[in-house]
């Protein structure tokens, strides 16, 4: 299977690898896995007072197409309010990627691991407004 | 793809000898050689070729554990794959994670010896698996309800599977 050149080149040149402070509460973490491959995908936002994403990592150990589908959600990511972050939808990376049929669920994932490390956001935010 | 048990004509089992499907492969191999077949007519010859691929590609499916699972599961009408397949609970993503993280850590250190204590654990885990799908399938004896609960099962298998492909792939890179 032919990988397109945007894939090879997010895949050669990941951007936002590494990892942001899980415990901070400014910090969501999505944490997801594909049941049919085994590939698994981390994902963390890190969000300002001002309800903007400042920063977002990743770390992916999959194929080629995951790698890059995590490393552009990052890339959109940053400079993204949380709201406008929710309608990031794994069509719009499967598209900008040229992602064969066979590798739609590596965007899924992508698209997963972006919702879930939201969730984690504001179920942080809503448990210290609790605590307040 | 035909039901590989049916292929080969051994029971519909998780647990199988091993040693007597790979015979059972061997002889309808033999027995469906295209040599045996030389004068035979176009049919016939097209006919046992394409049977003899079917042994092959059945044998292929049985001796590997997963491929084995989804076998039986197709047979009990459960859904697998991205289709069918719960989530992974996070537990497992996060420890399938950090032994990513510490194996890539230990390539990067070049320590070996590290590596095989990964790959150690990650092969006992594996074995645990296989064993509770084998008492499992044995229990649900083909009732698709029994069998969905061994989902999670086989979907951690296939996480440590990954897993493992890539110590292999690790240690090839090393041995280099």
């Amino acid at each position: 299977m032919a990988y397109s050149e945007k894939v090879i080149e997010h895949y050669e040149n990941p951007r936002n690898v590494g990892t942001l402070d899980k415990d901070d509460p400014t910090v969501g973490t999505g944490l997801v896995g594909a049941p049919a491959c085994g590939d698994v995908m981390r994902l963390q936002i890190k969000v300002g007072d001002d309800g903007v994403i400042e920063d977002a990592k990743f770390k992916t150990f999959g194929c080629g197409s995951a790698i890059a589908s995590s490393s552009l959600a990052t890339e959109w990511l940053k400079g993204k309010s949380v709201d406008e972050a929710e309608t990031i939808k794994n069509s719009m990376i499967a598209e900008e990627l040229n992602l064969p049929p066979v590798k739609i669920h590596c965007s899924v994932l992508a698209e997963d691991a972006i919702k879930s490390a939201i969730a984690d956001f504001r179920a942080k935010q809503a448990a210290k407004r609790e605590l307040t | 793809m035909n039901d590989p048990f049916q292929t080969l004509g051994v029971d519909a089992r998780f647990d199988l000898d091993l040693g007597a499907v790979e015979k059972r492969h061997r002889d309808l191999s033999r027995a469906l050689h295209p040599d045996r077949y030389a004068d035979a007519s176009a049919t016939e010859r097209r006919m046992s070729l394409s049977r003899a691929i079917e042994v092959n590609e059945a044998w292929r499916a049985l001796r590997d554990p997963v491929r084995r699972a989804e076998a039986l599961l197709t047979r009990a009408g459960v859904a697998f794959g991205d289709a069918g397949e719960p989530k992974a609970p996070p537990t497992l993503l996060m420890e399938m994670m950090e032994a990513r993280e510490e194996l890539s850590e230990a390539a990067h250190a070049k320590d070996a010896a590290r590596i095989a204590g990964i790959a150690s654990r990650v092969r006992d885990r594996e074995a645990g698996c296989v064993e509770r799908l084998g008492r499992g399938f044995d229990a649900a004896a083909g009732d698709a309800g029994k069998a969905i609960a061994l989902l999670p099962t086989l979907g951690e298998l296939r996480y440590l599977r990954r897993l493992e492909d890539e110590i292999s792939a690790i240690e090839e890179t090393l041995a280099e």
